[in-house]
């Protein structure tokens, strides 16, 4: 376990270097500079001259070589820069942001294993019935449904005609209920279907006939056996998709005004806040990697077979 | 180990479970109102994450009424008004004083001074690169509530850049600027969820007479639909632009009052003056007059707006008036204007010396009216045979600057929004203007601005910037569509005194109140 740690955090360093010089690439290639933000061409009297002399000074005309340089010797020293639009120290900007998405995120999760299990489950068990066929339709609609449609639907239903929950901002635990619903719907109809074909798959297999042979009943073959192994497609497969679900989570952020990392990113990718922009790039690299670690690790745990095939290999 | 499987799954159904049914339970339970403070909630379109008002670029201190600038736009008269100062004076448009109101204080119960204002509108410097190549100032001097302040060079305009909502009066000797500015507005902050909202309350010793309500809360949400539902939910009192398409369903609910006022901003075709075909007037005449402005406004802006004729509204004190029948508009007047231009209709292709006349029309969409605009002239100009080729660029200042292979582009400016023409008329006609995006360079043009930019006198300053309007419009330097509306949506069965203001500064006032 420590070993794979070690080669783990080293793997980080490197992908951290390499994730943050594409990055700064592509975002200083992209059309644009911040400098007709920061000095407020839109409203205040500016000229051509002073453009240009702001764009000098915030070294915009040096090379890319160059302005990269700055930066990794800024980046070693841990200093990650203060946004241009805000003043403020990128890394406090993100972090002051960052515990609203993790709330919402796990909403979200929370939600996604509220609905996936109990349909998978279902659907798998009764293969075929009016359950699996409902569930499949669902899950089609789900998919097919834009995020932030269902987002507005939810807002009509419950903070409009029924109820009043609310629709907007981050007051505690109510507020929470509808971006988690919203985002939490929009990507379990994925995770009901993979988990209902990795079931059926478990349920297939040699280990679950000669557990109905010894004679267990239904539910321990079921969450003993087949539930536990049918698991690692369906968490590689969540590892993967962490990627779009933080992209889930900047839509719904806006459209429930929630104020996490994702809205921030957005005004500053608008306002091509690079020192932010790069801050928020590096914090979710770091959030992928522990992810997919933790995911990694969660194999072991899940499917002991990796575990003796690993021990097979060190002898 | 493996007992405990099943424990977890367990686990996550249930508070699962649980999240849903505490989603039922507060469905049908609404959700305690409390107290019976005179409380409005304001819903606006635009999020911040600093509240510093120097560099805030939403300017929500000032809109929420926590701020106040030295002086004002006058909404009615649409001139600069006194505010927190009272008088100011200069002969030679480079040395100002200004006399100081001298009953204001602090939302901390400091009162307001010369050199309070004076560390302010110094730190407003220092923190602002926007501030300070707007100013011009040099040097500020302070005594008593007097303030003396010298500009780098003759700069008639300066008062009316003391609006800018970035140039409000801080306590600046306060610890958090960033999330807890101390103003001299109506209301005190007490809370700041960055890009979320604020909670106000009244501040009592307010030198302009306490508002009448208790509290106000300043919420953001950036998504149309979003903030019509949360007024028609209740759970805010006034919103900042609806959704368009969603006001005849608002209106259509008891109580609920939809207001529209035209803003200093105007949405503009402008034409790039380097190009062979755009430096023939008449070819220009000829787009401006196929340009459907009274249709764009109807259709596209569904009423709310005001077409236009030159940048300014006309309800500027500058604003020229145009003698509508002498220009000529419809596809007639357009081909007539290109006939004059040496242009034939061959084959249904508009064609001059064997060429046919081939447009690129730049647009982008974070104006979502402006790609509309560009399709209805695009089918327009299709009917008397000139190919419009419509391109969706990204930035367009920094396209339009930096590449001169377009014809025309859909633009919105702000014209005059601190109630002066001179930032539009530099920044768009004098060649080292930042926004000169025609690259015109016309001689007399450039002479009538430079003298606006020398003159001290209202009056005079009027005149020069009608002249340079009607330059703009009778060499058709640009073309101007209209002046979109600012549409805001409120329960009128609540809300009283509110003003939808032109210059979209001025929002949460000591006047707001509840029936």
């Amino acid at each position: 376990m420590f070993c794979i740690l070690l080669r783990k955090f080293l793997e980080v360093f490197i992908f951290l270097l390499f994730i943050m010089f594409v990055s700064f690439l592509f975002i200083r290639l992209a059309p644009g500079d911040p400098v007709l933000t920061i000095l407020n061409v839109d409203e205040l009297s500016v000229s051509q001259e002073q453009v240009e002399a702001m764009r000098e000074e915030m070294g915009f005309n040096d090379s890319l070589p160059v302005q990269f340089g700055n930066w990794l010797l800024d980046f070693i020293r841990l200093d990650f820069g203060v946004s241009y639009s805000t003043g403020q120290p990128v890394m406090q900007t993100l972090m002051r942001a960052l515990p609203a998405t993790a709330e919402l995120t796990i909403g979200a999760l929370l939600v996604m294993l509220a609905v996936a299990i109990p349909l998978g489950s279902l659907s798998a068990l009764h293969r075929g019935s009016w359950i699996d066929r409902g569930s499949r339709l669902l899950s089609i609609v789900g998919a097919a449904v834009p995020s932030f449609w269902l987002g507005l639907i939810l807002i009509d239903l419950f903070g409009v005609r029924f109820g009043n929950l609310p629709t907007m901002g981050r007051d505690g635990f109510v507020s929470l209920i509808l971006p988690s619903l919203t985002l939490g719907l929009a990507i379990s109809s994925v995770y009901v279907r993979l988990l209902r074909s990795s079931l059926l798959d478990s349920l297939s297999q040699e280990f679950v006939r000669s557990a109905r042979a010894r004679g267990l009943s239904e539910g321990r073959i079921f969450f003993l056996h087949a539930f536990r192994h049918s698991l690692p497609p369906v968490i590689t497969v969540f590892g993967v998709s962490l990627g779009s679900l933080i992209g889930g989570v900047v839509v719904i952020e806006v459209l429930f005004a929630y104020p996490g990392i994702g809205k921030l990113v957005v005004d500053a990718i608008r306002q091509r806040d690079y020192p932010l922009i790069q801050g928020y790039i590096l914090i979710m690299a770091v959030v992928v990697f522990f992810v997919n670690t933790a995911v990694d690790l969660s194999y072991r745990y899940l499917n002991p077979e990796m575990k003796l095939k690993e021990r097979e290999a060190h002898r | 180990m493996n007992k405990k499987t099943p424990l977890l799954v367990l686990t996550s159904l249930v508070l699962s479970a649980g999240l849903l049914s505490a989603c039922g339970s507060s469905e049908t339970s609404p959700a305690a109102q409390p107290s019976t403070d005179k409380n409005v909630h304001f819903l606006y379109n635009f999020s911040t994450n600093s509240l510093d008002p120097h560099v805030d670029s939403s300017y929500v201190p000032l809109r929420a009424g926590i701020t106040e600038t030295l002086v004002r736009l006058d909404e009615e008269n649409l001139t600069v008004a006194p505010w927190l100062a009272e008088s100011w004076e200069s002969e030679d448009g480079q040395h100002w004083t200004i006399d100081l109101r001298d009953d204001v204080t602090f939302q901390n119960g400091k009162p307001m001074t010369g050199e309070s204002v004076k560390a302010s509108l110094e730190r407003a410097l220092t923190e602002s690169a926007a501030i300070q190549n707007a100013l011009k100032i040099d040097k500020i001097e302070a005594e008593g509530d007097k303030l003396e302040i010298t500009t780098t060079q003759p700069f008639p305009e300066f008062a009316s850049e003391l609006v800018n909502p970035n140039t409000a009066i801080i306590d600046v000797s306060e610890p958090d600027i960033v999330n807890k500015p101390i103003g001299t507005g109506p209301f005190k902050l007490t809370s700041f969820t960055p890009g979320s909202k604020l909670e106000l309350d009244r501040y009592d010793e307010y030198w302009d007479g306490a508002s009448p309500l208790d509290s106000v809360t300043f919420s953001f949400n950036e998504d149309a639909n979003a903030r019509t539902l949360a007024l028609q939910s209740g759970q805010v009192d006034i919103v900042y632009r609806p959704e368009v398409e969603s006001l005849e369903s608002l209106k259509a609910i008891d109580g609920i009052t939809v207001e529209s006022t035209s803003t200093f901003r105007v949405h503009q075709m402008t034409m790039n003056m380097q190009r062979d075909s755009i430096k023939d007037l008449n070819v220009r005449r000829a787009l401006d007059a196929l340009i459907d402005r009274q249709g764009i406004v109807d259709t596209i802006l569904l009423g709310y707006g005001e077409s236009a004729i030159g940048p300014f509204l006309p309800s500027l004190p500058f604003a020229p008036t145009y003698d509508e029948a002498a220009s000529q508009s419809g596809e007639e007047a357009a081909v007539n204007y290109l006939k004059e231009a040496g242009y034939t209709l061959q084959n249904g292709v508009m064609t001059k010396d064997g060429k046919p006349l081939q447009l690129t029309l730049l647009t982008y969409s974070a104006r979502a009216d402006l790609p509309l605009i560009a399709q209805v002239f695009q089918s327009d100009a299709k009917k008397i045979g000139i190919d419009v080729q419509i391109r969706q660029i990204d930035t367009p200042e920094d396209y339009m600057a930096s590449n001169r292979d377009w014809d025309i582009a859909t633009y919105s400016n702000l014209t005059a929004p601190r109630g002066d023409a001179g930032y539009y008329l530099n920044a768009t006609y004098h060649p080292k203007g930042a926004l000169n995006f025609s690259g015109s360079e016309d001689l007399e043009l450039t002479a009538i601005i430079d003298e606006l930019n020398l003159t001290v006198d209202p009056e005079k300053r009027a005149e020069l910037a009608e002249k340079a309007a009607n330059y703009v419009h009778d060499n058709v330097l640009n073309s101007f569509v209209l002046h979109p509306g600012t549409i805001v949506a409120y329960n009128g069965k609540k809300i009283k005194n509110w003003v939808t203001t032109r210059s979209e500064y001025y929002m949460i006032t000591n006047k707001l109140d509840v029936m």
